[in-house]
C-alpha cells in the first residue's frame, strides 16, 4: 500500500536505529500535520470571509459609481451607445432611446445597431429607400475617423453622429439633436439675406438672385431691374416719427409685392430704396408701363396708424438682356437712372442710357470737389449792397457765397448749395460764410449791416443758435449789425425748431428777414409766426413792377402791411430805374438789385460805401451796371 | 570540481575524507541558525580543517540538505574547483540606505574578465535588498550571474547575520566571484503564488517601508486578512505577499514580502522597493501550486544544466521563510520535488531566506525576489 509522501516522511522520521517506528514521534508529526491543515483551512476561510466582505464593499461602490454614471449618463445632452466586439450594444442612455424613438420598455441590449435602427420609431416615417439609406450610413460609420456626420431625419430633425473605437473592439457612438443649430444657422443665413424689416431680400440676395438668372438664363430672355425711391419718405419719418415711418415701408413692400408675378424679385435696399427684378420682358416700353403702375400705386394715400400719408416715388430702370447680365452694372445703371429721375423731378421713371453714366459720374465728381472745398475753405463772399431809399446810403450788404470750381470756373449757388444740402455740408459752410461776412463787416462803418443767408437744413441740429453765437464772439462782432435771412420755405417745416431758435438768435441782437416772400405758401400767416425785422419782396414781383398790375398791388400790399407792423421792407432784384420809381412811390424802405450793384467783393465794398455814404445825395445816383 | 557535504558533528572524519579528493576545498559554504553560527565555533572548526577556503554563510531559521529540512542543524559543503577559483568581497552597511552603494562597491571589488557568477548573502534585516542588488547589477556586466539571498532567523525576524572567514557578523554582506572558463552557472526561480482580492494603489510609501493602500493603513489591511494570527506579526504577513507592478508596465511584476511592521505608524517594512503609486494586490498560497512550481523550476534548471557538465556540482537552493511558514511540514515536499529533479548528481543545500536574489541581464527590472524559491546550479566542464 502507498501512503501519502507527508506520511511517507513523517514514517521515516519516526524511524529508529532498529528500524521499529517510535509511535509517540510519529502521532505527534502526523498531529502536528493536521493542525497545520486545519490553520490553513480556517486561514483560508478567513480570507475568503474578508476577501468577500472587501468586495461587497467594493461592489457596493461600484453600484453607487454605477448609479452615478448611469445618472450622468441619462442626463447627457448627447444620446450615447456601446456596442461590443461583436457589435451588440451593451450600454445606451435615455436620450439615446428618446432621439431614436425607441420604446424603453422593450430594451435593445444585445441587439445589433441594424436592428435597433429597423426599429427606431424616428425613421419609420421615411420611406423604404431613405430610411435604408440613414441606417446604412449610420452603420458604416467609419471609427477610426472620429469626424462627425449630419443626417436629416424624415421628421424633419438633424442629428450629428459620431463613431470610436474602443479598447475591447467595440465601439461608441454619440447622437445629438441639432436641429436647433440648424434653424439658428437657417435663421442667420436668412437675416443676412433678408431685410429685417420687410422681411425681402435684401441687397446680398438680390444680386444673388441676379447671378442665379443669369445662370438659368435662356436666349435673347431680357430683364429689367427697377430702383425706386420713395418721395417724401424723409418728412414722414421727422414729422410723424420712425415707427410710422418704418409701418409705411412695410406697407409700400406689400403693395410692391401685390403687383409682381411670383417669378419677380423684390428688395429692400436699404432705408426708402426698393428694387425690382422683372423677367422675361417682352418690349422696351413694357418696364417703363410698369414703373408707371408703381409710381401710381404707390403714390395713393397711405393710411398708418390713423394718419393719411401721401409718397410718391422716383424710378431708375435698366434692361438687359439675360446673357449679358453682370450684378454690379445693372445695379448701377439702375441706380444712375433712377438718379436721372430724382433730378428731374418726382414720380417720375427714368430708363437708363449710356449718357446718364457721364453725367451722373461727372455730378458725383463734383459732390468729391464741394465736399473739399468746404474743408478747405475755397469759397469767396460777394456782397451785394442794399440801398436806404429815405437816406440814400448803403444800410448794409448781402453777403452771397461764391465757389469758383478749378476747372468749371464760377459754379452757381444755386448748384451747389443743395448739394451741400444733401451731402451733410451746408452747416460747416454756413458757418465758414457767416464767420468771413462778420469779418469783412468789421471794416465798414458801424452803421452798415450784414446779412447772411440761412439754409433750412442749418436748422436741423438744433446748434444753429450756438454756432452764431460762437462766431460773433470769436470776431467780436456786435449781434446789432448782423442779419440773417430764412426763407419761407424754411419757416413752413416747423419739425426742426425753427421758430425757438431764431427767438434765441434774436435775443443776441441780431435780427431776422424773410427772404423771397411771397413765394411760398401761406406766406402772410408766417408773417405772424415770428416777429421778422425785414420781409424781402421777391424779385420776381418787382420784376413785373410797371408791367404787370398784379404784381404792383402785391407790392404795395407788402409794402402797406410792413409799414403798419412796424417791418422794414426790402425789394430784391430791382434793375431797372422804372422799378426804383414805383417802389420809391410805394414808399418801400429799402432796395437792391443791379440797378445799383452787382454781387461785389470785399475789396470793392468800400469804395461803394463811399461812393454812397460820405456826401450823401438827396437823389440817388444810380451806378452802371458793371460788364 | 566537486562537492562534499561537511559532517559538522565528526569533522575530524569528514575532513578525512574531503583530503583524499584531488583539489583542496576552496570554498565552505555553511547554513545555520543564528545562535549556532554566531557562536564562532563552528568557523574555527572550519577554519582548522579547510585553513586555505573561503568560509561563506549565514543564518537562517531553517536548512536544506539533500531533500531534508531542518529547523536546528547547521550545515556546510565544501567545494573544490579544478580549474576554476573563487574571491570574496566584504561590505559593511550602516543603515539602509546604504545598500546601493555596498553592490556597488562588492561589484567593482569582484569584477574581473573571467568572473562567471556571484554569489551573494547578506544581513536580512539592515539590507534594502533591491538596492543591493542595483548596485551589483549597475556595475558588473551583463553576463554575470548574480545568486543568493538575505539571511534569515526564521519566524523570529530579530537577528540575522552573515559569516564570512573568521566573522559572523549583523550588518554585514559577503559575496564571492566565481571564475574561470570552464566554469557553469545557472540559476531558476518559481512563486506559485496566486493573486486573489481586489486591485489596490499603493498610496503612500517610502522606499521600503509601505504606509498606506488605497488611502488606508496597509497594517490595518494585513490585521483584517490574518484575524488571530496577526499576533504573530510581521511573520505572518509572509502568509500574503504583495505583488506589485507599475500600472506603465503591467508585465513586469515583483512579489515583496514583509521584514518588520510598525505598529505606531501603521506601516510595513518590506525586503524591497514599494515605490508609491504602483498597483498592488495580495497574494496566497496553496501547497499543491507552491510545490508544482518548485518541480518547474528545477526542471527548468536541470535542462539548462544538461550537456554541459562531466564532473558534479552544486545545486544552491535559496527559498523563502514565507513558504515555510505557510507549508509547515510540508515544505519539505518542495525540496523532495527539487531533489527528485536534479537527482544525485548535483548534492543540494541551502536555507529559507529573507529575501531570494537572482539577477542578469534577462530578469527584468529586479534582482531581489520574495516568496519564490530559487535555485542556482554551480559545475564545472572538462
Amino acid at each position: 500500500m502507498s501512503y501519502h509522501p507527508l506520511l511517507n516522511r513523517q514514517l521515516l522520521k519516526a524511524k529508529c536505529d532498529d528500524e521499529s517506528i517510535d509511535v509517540p514521534t510519529l502521532l505527534s508529526l502526523v498531529s502536528t500535520a493536521y493542525q497545520e491543515k486545519d490553520i490553513d483551512r480556517k486561514r483560508a476561510d478567513h480570507a475568503n470571509r474578508v476577501m468577500a466582505d472587501e468586495l461587497n464593499v467594493t461592489l457596493s461602490e461600484l453600484a453607487l459609481q454605477n448609479m452615478r454614471f448611469r445618472a450622468a449618463m441619462d442626463n447627457m445632452y448627447h444620446g450615447l451607445s456601446l456596442f461590443d466586439e461583436q457589435g451588440r450594444l451593451v450600454v445606451c442612455n435615455s436620450r439615446f432611446l428618446e432621439i431614436y424613438g425607441i420604446d424603453g420598455e422593450t430594451s435593445p441590449i444585445g441587439l445589433e445597431l441594424p436592428e435597433i435602427l429597423g426599429r427606431c420609431d424616428a425613421l419609420s416615417r421615411a420611406n423604404d429607400l431613405d430610411k435604408r439609406l440613414i441606417i446604412r450610413e449610420h452603420i458604416c460609420l467609419d471609427r477610426l475617423d472620429r469626424t462627425p456626420i449630419e443626417q436629416q431625419w424624415p421628421d424633419g430633425r438633424w442629428v450629428e453622429l459620431t463613431r470610436t473605437s474602443v479598447a475591447d473592439g467595440g465601439f461608441l457612438d454619440t447622437i445629438v439633436d441639432i436641429t436647433g443649430a440648424h434653424q439658428a444657422s437657417d435663421k442667420i443665413a436668412h437675416l443676412a439675406r433678408h431685410d429685417h424689416l420687410t422681411d425681402l431680400p435684401n441687397r446680398v440676395l438680390l444680386r444673388e438672385r441676379i447671378l442665379e438668372i443669369y445662370r438659368n438664363r435662356r436666349r435673347q430672355q431680357k430683364c429689367a431691374i427697377l430702383f425706386l425711391d420713395l418721395d417724401g419718405f424723409k418728412a414722414v419719418n421727422d414729422t410723424l416719427g420712425h415707427a410710422i415711418g418704418d409701418l409705411l415701408l412695410v406697407e409700400v413692400s406689400r403693395r410692391l409685392l401685390s403687383i409682381v408675378r411670383e417669378m419677380d424679385v423684390v428688395a429692400r435696399l436699404g432705408g426708402d430704396e426698393f428694387a425690382i427684378v422683372v423677367q422675361h420682358i417682352r418690349s422696351r416700353s413694357s418696364p417703363q408701363r410698369f414703373a408707371r403702375r408703381v409710381i401710381n400705386l404707390l403714390n395713393r394715400p397711405f393710411t398708418i396708424e390713423g394718419y393719411k400719408i401721401h409718397v410718391g416715388a422716383s424710378v431708375g430702370i435698366d434692361i438687359i438682356d439675360a446673357s449679358e447680365m453682370d450684378a454690379d452694372q445693372i445695379l448701377r445703371n439702375a441706380d444712375i437712372a433712377l438718379y436721372q429721375a430724382k433730378a428731374d423731378g418726382k414720380n417720375t421713371a427714368r430708363l437708363y442710357d449710356p449718357a446718364m453714366h457721364a453725367a451722373v459720374t461727372a455730378r458725383r465728381q463734383l459732390e468729391v470737389d464741394l465736399s473739399n472745398a468746404v474743408l478747405f475753405k475755397q469759397f469767396e463772399v460777394f456782397y451785394q449792397p442794399q440801398i436806404d431809399l429815405e437816406a440814400g446810403t448803403v444800410s448794409g450788404f448781402e453777403a452771397l457765397a461764391r465757389w469758383r470750381h478749378s476747372g468749371r470756373g464760377m459754379i452757381s449757388p444755386t448748384e451747389f448749395i443743395p448739394m451741400c444740402e444733401e451731402n451733410g455740408l451746408i452747416e460747416e459752410l454756413g458757418a465758414q460764410i457767416l464767420e468771413v461776412a462778420c469779418k469783412d463787416a468789421m471794416a465798414w462803418p458801424a452803421c452798415v449791416t450784414v446779412s447772411v443767408n440761412l439754409s433750412p437744413v442749418q436748422f436741423k441740429s438744433g446748434n444753429l443758435p450756438t454756432i452764431v453765437k460762437d462766431v460773433l464772439e470769436k470776431i467780436g462782432f456786435p449781434g446789432s449789425r448782423l442779419e440773417l435771412e430764412i426763407t419761407e420755405s424754411a419757416i413752413f417745416d416747423r419739425s426742426s425748431g425753427i421758430i425757438s431758435q431764431l427767438s434765441e438768435i434774436r435775443k443776441l441782437g441780431i435780427r431776422v428777414s424773410l427772404d423771397d416772400f411771397g413765394t411760398g405758401y401761406s406766406s402772410l400767416s408766417h408773417i405772424r409766426s415770428f416777429p421778422f425785422d425785414r420781409i424781402k419782396i421777391d424779385q420776381s414781383f418787382v420784376r413785373e413792377l410797371g408791367a404787370d398790375a398784379e404784381s404792383l398791388a402785391i407790392v404795395r400790399a407788402v409794402v402797406g402791411l410792413c409799414e403798419n407792423l412796424g417791418i422794414q421792407s426790402t425789394a430784391e432784384g430791382v434793375e431797372t430805374h422804372k422799378q426804383l420809381d414805383v417802389l420809391q412811390h410805394e414808399q418801400c424802405r429799402s432796395v437792391q438789385g443791379y440797378l445799383f450793384s452787382e454781387p461785389v467783393t470785399m475789396s470793392e465794398t468800400m469804395k461803394i460805401i463811399s461812393e454812397f455814404n460820405t456826401d450823401p445825395p438827396k437823389q440817388i445816383s444810380i451806378r452802371r451796371r458793371a460788364a | 570540481m566537486w562537492v562534499e557535504r561537511v559532517n559538522l558533528s565528526g569533522i575530524a572524519e569528514s575532513t578525512s575524507v574531503l583530503r583524499s579528493r584531488s583539489s583542496p576545498a576552496q570554498l565552505v559554504i555553511t547554513f545555520g541558525p543564528t545562535q549556532s553560527l554566531r557562536s564562532g565555533e563552528i568557523t574555527r572548526l572550519l577554519r582548522t580543517s579547510f585553513p586555505e577556503a573561503i568560509l561563506f554563510g549565514c543564518s537562517t531559521g531553517t536548512t536544506v540538505e539533500g531533500r531534508s529540512l531542518s529547523d536546528t542543524n547547521t550545515v556546510a559543503v565544501a567545494i573544490g574547483f579544478e580549474t576554476s577559483w573563487a574571491r570574496v568581497a566584504i561590505e559593511r552597511i550602516a543603515d539602509m540606505s546604504d545598500s546601493y552603494r555596498a553592490g556597488q562597491a562588492i561589484g567593482l571589488e569582484l569584477g574581473g574578465e573571467q568572473l562567471v557568477g556571484v554569489l551573494v548573502l547578506s544581513d536580512g534585516l539592515a539590507v534594502n535588498g533591491s538596492a543591493l542588488v542595483n548596485g551589483l547589477k549597475n556595475t558588473l556586466p551583463e553576463h554575470v550571474k548574480i545568486s543568493g539571498g538575505l539571511a534569515g532567523d526564521g519566524a523570529q525576524f530579530a537577528d540575522t547575520l552573515v559569516t564570512v572567514g573568521d566573522l559572523a557578523e549583523s550588518g554585514l554582506i559577503a559575496a564571492v566571484g566565481l571564475y574561470g572558463p570552464s566554469l557553469r552557472m545557472t540559476h531558476e526561480a518559481a512563486g506559485g503564488w496566486d493573486e486573489f482580492g481586489p486591485v489596490r494603489i499603493i498610496t503612500r510609501s517610502d522606499d521600503s517601508i509601505l504606509y498606506e493602500l488605497d488611502g488606508k493603513p496597509a497594517l490595518d489591511l494585513y490585521e483584517t486578512y490574518l484575524g488571530d494570527e496577526a499576533a504573530a506579526l510581521p511573520a505572518s504577513a509572509l502568509l500574503y505577499p504583495l505583488k506589485i507592478w507599475d500600472p506603465a508596465c503591467p508585465d513586469d511584476e515583483v512579489v515583496r514580502t514583509v521584514l518588520s511592521v510598525d505598529h505606531a505608524r501603521r506601516s510595513m517594512k518590506f525586503a524591497g522597493d514599494i515605490p508609491q503609486g504602483w498597483k498592488a494586490r495580495l497574494m496566497r498560497g496553496s501547497f499543491e501550486r507552491l510545490i508544482d512550481s518548485a518541480a518547474e523550476a528545477a526542471d527548468s534548471a536541470k535542462s539548462q544544466m544538461e550537456n554541459q557538465t562531466s564532473y558534479d556540482g552544486l545545486c544552491l537552493i535559496v527559498s523563502c521563510v514565507g513558504r515555510r511558514l505557510l507549508m509547515g511540514q510540508q515544505t519539505e515536499e518542495e525540496i523532495d520535488v527539487v531533489y527528485s529533479s536534479i537527482g544525485g548528481s548535483f548534492p543540494i543545500v541551502g536555507f529559507y531566506s529573507y529575501g531570494e536574489i537572482l539577477a542578469n541581464s534577462k530578469t527584468g527590472p529586479s534582482g531581489l525576489h520574495n516568496q519564490t524559491i530559487t535555485l542556482t546550479m554551480i559545475s564545472e566542464v572538462a
